[in-house]
């Protein structure tokens, strides 16, 4: 049984992402072609960029709920730059932008001592407010089309999100399990007065983590912005819901110290099936959100009665 | 000597902070938008902001029970839509007065499943309530499908609107609530167990204090104030409108607990805290507003308050812990 909960943690939601496919196959005669699955696995690239973010701070034990507006944030700023210093620059400003705002998260959480989701809380408002202040409250039309190509263009028949998702993986995948400083991000979640104590420098190590997790919203608010062309103040408002979902299905413990990258990839592809499971019922938008709440709260009862039964075989003395 | 005399003054002054920095800092407040603002210092619109405070002091006291519980629950926003959308729509089918006693029924109900979802599966409340939170915003979306529900009743109407010998009922029964609460807190063993839980849950254990069902009661407490500032919402707007109604409540309403001296992580709060900080929350908002500064800057405002009294409260700490060691 521990072996099997063992496995269910490093591949369940393998499992969950192979049923879903089989039963999308035969409920739709379009989902086996090449473009439709490369499409889902496209639409799920925000979830899992920002999800790979959020699997570092859980990770380091903080979370981040101020990722929806960090996109928002980005989306405005690339909608007003770009016409000004042109496409590249744009982009590069913006995710400079992003990542500040986790600096400052992390400064307030590191300095003032301030429990991270407070922060973390109150950033999603100041930083959606600042968006909303520097758009004027309105949509910002981005009028160079080239941009487009970023989001929706398709190198070799493969969308380009996918390409991106796939650079990101692999660079956290490698800073996560093969640096030093990925293995000072678990050390500190598992146990952050250890990890103080041996030396680590913990304020700085959790300061990089809060610029990671906003650097993904920024990349996540940038191909989205590119999409559709136009910069939203209000973008993305339900976002951190789908982030932590996707981290936390793919087996992220919530205790933090234990990451699951593959994890919060196949998730990410996970939820963005269910939408197109979804979609092909015809229901509304609200049900979308209603079953990512769900999805969300029935990981976490997966994973109560995991550490419960955890728990049990820790109290009868076995080792787990 | 001199040295010790000060580090003592500097201690009470600590220990005090909420108590007088709140209410100087109302007064400031009102004192500086009546300077600016005409429209502000009027009679009609300080009763009336008022009225609003009720609205957010009423749900802070549940707030400030989980959060002395060690918890948090920041479904409160949208459980406050979907119950204000469900009972208002029964009016017209069973009446007012049994439609405002099934919304705090209800309420009660889901603040009951999210102590049971926390409890039982032991999960950080804050994750579960942040599922909770979109689960009960997108069945408010479903049941109305996004239309606004119209409210007729006049007793639904009176508790928002009405007024008992000139005094707004709003008022009157945001301070009944918190002298309840208060006695609840202060004068009953539960009140004590509320605390013991927050302080130390281990402790709380071994003393024969039922943990789980203490926060069970408290997440229906939250559940049940929330009912109570739902129906004093929607009957002040007149509506009740499932996407706008309580967007954003569950911000402002940890702001004024916390604001308020209530300190994250459980253990003893501040009640009259809670209550002057949401009064603080509501003048801010309200003269921003009508000295026409931009409203989106008052997003950026409420933010900056919350981490500057959760930063000044961990400057309260050290300087009450340096003197413990």
């Amino acid at each position: 049984m521990v072996k099997f909960l063992k496995l269910y943690e490093k591949i369940g939601i393998f499992i969950f992402l192979v049923a879903g496919a089989i039963f999308l196959s035969f409920a739709s005669p379009h989902f086996l072609q090449g473009d439709t699955l490369f499409n889902v696995v496209a639409q799920g690239t925000y979830g899992a960029i920002v999800g790979f973010g959020m699997t570092l701070a859980i990770t380091s034990g903080g979370f981040d709920l101020s990722v929806g507006a960090v996109m928002a944030l980005t989306s405005v700023f690339l909608s007003i730059l770009i016409p000004f210093i042109g496409i590249p620059l744009a982009i590069l400003v913006s995710l400079i932008v992003a990542s500040f705002v986790g600096f400052i998260n992390g400064l307030i959480i590191t300095k003032l001592k301030v429990n991270p989701l407070i922060t973390t809380l109150a950033m999603m408002t100041i930083i959606r407010g600042v968006a909303l202040i520097v758009a004027g409250g309105r949509q910002i039309v981005i009028h160079q089309k080239v941009f487009m190509e970023l989001g929706t263009g398709k190198t070799l028949g493969i969308p380009n999100p996918i390409y991106i998702m796939v650079i990101l993986f692999v660079i956290f995948y490698f800073i996560l399990y093969h640096t030093p400083f990925g293995r000072h991000i678990s050390a500190v979640g598992s146990n952050e007065s250890a990890a103080r104590i041996s030396g680590l420098n913990v304020d700085l190590i959790k300061i990089a983590v809060f610029v990671l997790v906003s650097f993904t919203a920024g990349v996540a608010g940038t191909i989205r912005t590119s999409q559709t062309l136009i910069g939203i103040p209000t973008m993305a408002p339900g976002f951190v819901l789908v982030a932590i979902t996707v981290t936390i299905l793919g087996g992220t413990s919530l205790a933090g110290g234990r990451g699951n990258l593959w994890g919060t990839l196949f998730a990410g592809i996970f939820i963005s099936m269910i939408y197109y499971g979804l979609n092909i019922i015809g229901v509304q938008i609200f049900y979308q959100m209603l079953s990512v709440g769900i999805v969300l709260i029935l990981a976490l009862f997966i994973d109560g009665i995991r550490n419960r039964y955890l728990e049990t075989l820790k109290a009868k003395g076995l080792k787990v | 000597m001199k040295g010790s005399e000060k580090s003592r003054l500097i201690e009470q002054f600590a220990s005090r902070f909420d108590s007088f920095v709140l209410p100087l800092l109302f007064i400031a407040l009102v004192v500086v938008f009546s300077i600016l603002s005409p429209a502000f210092r009027t009679t009609f619109n300080l009763v009336s902001t008022l009225r609003f405070t009720s609205f957010i002091a009423v749900g802070a006291i549940g707030m400030a029970f989980c959060i002395m519980n060690g918890d948090f629950d920041i479904s409160v926003g949208s459980m406050l839509s979907l119950v204000a959308v469900i009972g208002s729509s029964m009016l017209p089918v069973i009446g007012g007065v049994p439609a405002v006693m099934f919304t705090l029924i209800f309420a009660s109900f889901l603040g009951f499943v999210n102590g049971v979802f926390v409890t039982k599966l032991r999960i950080p409340a804050f994750i579960t309530t942040l599922g909770m939170m979109f689960i009960f915003r997108s069945f408010a979306y479903i049941y109305t499908n996004n239309t606004p529900v119209y409210i007729q009743n006049k007793f639904w109407l009176f508790i928002g609107n009405g007024k008992v010998a000139g005094v707004p009922f709003a008022i009157i029964l945001m301070l009944l609530c918190y002298v309840v609460a208060w006695l609840l807190l202060r004068k009953s063993p539960f009140g004590r167990y509320v605390i013991a839980v927050g302080t130390n849950r281990d402790a709380a254990v071994l003393s024969g204090i039922n943990v789980d069902r203490t926060k069970i009661i408290v997440f229906t407490l939250v559940g049940l104030f929330i009912g109570i500032a739902s129906v004093i919402i929607s009957a002040n707007l007149g509506s009740a409108n499932p996407g706008m109604l309580g967007q954003g409540y569950e911000f402002q309403v940890i702001t004024a607990v916390v604001l308020g001296g209530t300190v994250l992580g459980g253990g003893n709060g501040n009640l009259w805290g809670a209550f002057f900080a949401s009064m603080v929350i509501t003048y801010l908002k309200n003269g921003l507003g009508l000295t026409q500064v931009d409203s989106y800057w008052q997003f950026v405002a409420i933010g900056l308050v919350l981490i500057f009294a959760v930063a000044m409260s961990r400057v309260k700490f050290t300087v009450l812990g340096q003197k413990e060691v």
